[in-house]
């Protein structure tokens, strides 16, 4: 049984010291790693997250994190993946990582993703070289993730995101900021590839949960929705996964 | 550059809250009502809600401002989920 604490959009800045130091003191007992879904600072600013290097450095688990929006604001992203990979964070973009854990393999593919919105109304690299960028980076993100999970050679897949795959989990959300929420290429990627669980963050007033079309479980583990320092996700390696087309996993 | 008219004040406010680097917060409820601005929705810390109050009030000093905003919880889960 592999456990898996999760949180994102913890957006550290001035005065955001020790929020999350005394919940993660007894985490080493309680999970086998953690997956940071993005937004770990509010500006991206180097000292930001500094603050939240400092509270992981040491932890006696595995830390991997994608980074989110938040954290490119200031054009300062390679050196928030520097700081984090200071305190022996893994971060991923259209990359994976495999870990070991009690003789399970554990694969994690990551990306930020992007927007773009869901089937039946999504952007489209279109018209104006704005709207060209906006999706086609989507879909590059999309493409790499897709790759970077077909790659992995592990006995469970984790898909770590921060925008989010899948409609469901925005629910709660205003209708009109879907498009800037997440798109549906992130999901047609996971379920093209596979995985056994899809993690993202960003839609703070969104829903927990859904899953993806070909019936992968999303969690949506923003730290404004989940109101805990992370969640803790368990996943058997030998449990028997049915097809999702004969009803999926649950 | 002119206080906006009241029909965008809302949305000078939300930009305001988003852009200066002390809140940086894209998901707060601003509403105004004659001179009084109510602000919703969760952040992080105490700190960061006092902060919100701070740069609404530089923005618009002559306006009462009702902050709502709900700091949310950074405890442990009670318990974990089997999701396979």
């Amino acid at each position: 049984m592999i456990r898996i604490a999760a949180v994102g959009d913890l957006h550290y800045g001035a005065g955001s010291q020790d929020i999350l130091r005394p919940s993660l003191q007894h985490l080493p007992g309680r999970a086998d790693l953690l997956l940071l879904a993005g937004d770990l600072t509010r500006c991206g600013g180097p000292d930001e997250i500094k603050i939240l290097a400092d509270e992981l450095r040491g932890l006696p688990l595995p830390v991997v994190a994608v980074l989110g929006n938040h954290d490119y604001h200031a054009n300062r992203e390679a050196d928030v993946r520097r700081t984090l990979e200071s305190a022996q964070v893994r971060v991923l973009e259209g990359e994976a990582t495999a870990l070991d854990i009690d003789g399970v393999r554990l694969g994690i593919a990551g990306t930020k993703g992007f927007g773009g919105g869901f089937r039946g109304a999504h952007g489209s690299d279109f018209g104006e070289p704005e709207m060209k960028a906006f999706v086609g980076h989507t879909k590059m993100l999309s493409d790499r993730l897709e790759h970077a999970l077909t790659a992995l050679e592990a006995d469970l897949r984790i898909a770590l995101l921060h925008y989010s795959p899948i409609e469901a989990t925005l629910e709660g959300e205003r209708l009109e900021i879907y498009p800037f929420l997440g798109s549906y290429l992130l999901a047609e990627a996971v379920d093209n590839a596979g995985a056994d669980l899809v993690l993202h963050g960003h839609a703070h007033h969104g829903a927990e949960k859904g899953r993806t079309p070909a019936g992968i479980p999303v969690r949506n583990v923003a730290q404004p929705l989940i109101r805990h320092a992370y969640n803790i996700y368990t996943l058997d390696a030998h449990r028997q996964v049915l097809p999702a087309a004969a009803g999926g996993i649950s | 550059m002119s206080e906006p008219r009241a029909d965008y004040l809302p949305e000078a406010i939300r930009e305001k809250l988003i852009h200066d680097p002390r809140v940086a917060e894209q998901d707060l409820r601003v509403e105004v009502h004659e001179h009084r601005v109510m602000l919703g929705g969760n952040v992080a810390s105490p700190q960061l809600k006092q902060q919100i109050t701070e740069v609404a009030r530089e923005l618009l000093p002559r306006y009462e401002i009702v902050n709502e905003t709900t700091v949310v919880s950074a405890a442990e889960p009670d318990g974990e989920e089997p999701v396979l």
